[in-house]
């Protein structure tokens, strides 16, 4: 796998208690997908990250999406599942 | 910034969101307030944390004003963040048509689209000091 770029990363609520972190930067190849980024968060970050990712979903381009054929921006954010009202 | 739809750590005002879609040719005005409950799963809940996303506003008002245009009743809304105790107000949604029918309608397909669209999270503080972020599945 050629690392090809590196990809600003935000983490919000259990996925930022996942992580330990608030944001990071991860190289990933140069046609990152969002499937692309969820493996290499589960491998870093395990059983914590899985549990967020699950009904979670990701911001991409200002757009919320769970399609992990989906291209990612030099930037995204990961959102576990939304819980307000 | 849009008055109708916000997200503020500030204690909401119910009465300004109610005069914001108001008219004199309204016969019905329904107000919904999420509030937070002392008891969550069968567990005691001491207290909440919310957090949004930096774009949470966008997200409310993209959802108010589609839900607005989806229905044709007037619809404000406002939540919460931060931290908030037994009986604090989270969320408020109003809507406000000629008939009532329409507006009991509009304000709970509302409240459903702000749970299921807008980035805000809460953390619950349990009895006993254990804590837990709302919706993850085991």
């Amino acid at each position: 796998m050629t690392v090809a770029r590196s990809i600003e990363v935000r983490y919000f609520a259990a996925a930022a208690d996942a992580a330990g972190r608030e944001e990071e930067t991860i190289a990933l190849p140069a046609a990152a997908t969002v499937g692309g980024l969820r493996a290499a968060l589960l491998e870093r970050y395990g059983a914590p990250m899985e549990r967020a990712l699950r009904t979670g979903s990701f911001l991409v381009d200002g757009v919320v999406s769970r399609d992990d054929a989906r291209p990612l921006g030099d930037r995204v954010d990961v959102l576990p599942p939304f819980a307000g009202g | 910034m849009p008055e109708h739809a916000r997200v503020t750590p500030d204690p909401l005002d119910r009465a300004a969101l109610e005069k914001l879609v108001r008219t004199p040719a309204d016969g019905a005005v329904v107000v919904f307030e999420g509030v937070i409950r002392d008891h969550d799963h069968g567990a005691g809940v001491a207290s909440l944390d919310y957090r949004a996303h930096p774009d949470a506003e966008a997200f409310l008002t993209r959802i108010v004003d589609e839900t607005a245009a989806a229905t044709g009743v007037r619809l404000a809304a406002a939540h919460r963040i931060g931290h908030l105790a037994i009986g604090d107000t989270a969320l408020v949604a109003v809507a406000a048509s000629a008939h009532r029918a329409e507006a009991f309608a509009a304000c709970a397909r509302l409240v459903e689209a702000i749970k299921a669209g807008v980035p805000i999270w809460k953390r619950q503080h349990l009895d006993g000091g254990a804590t837990e972020w709302v919706g993850l599945t085991e």
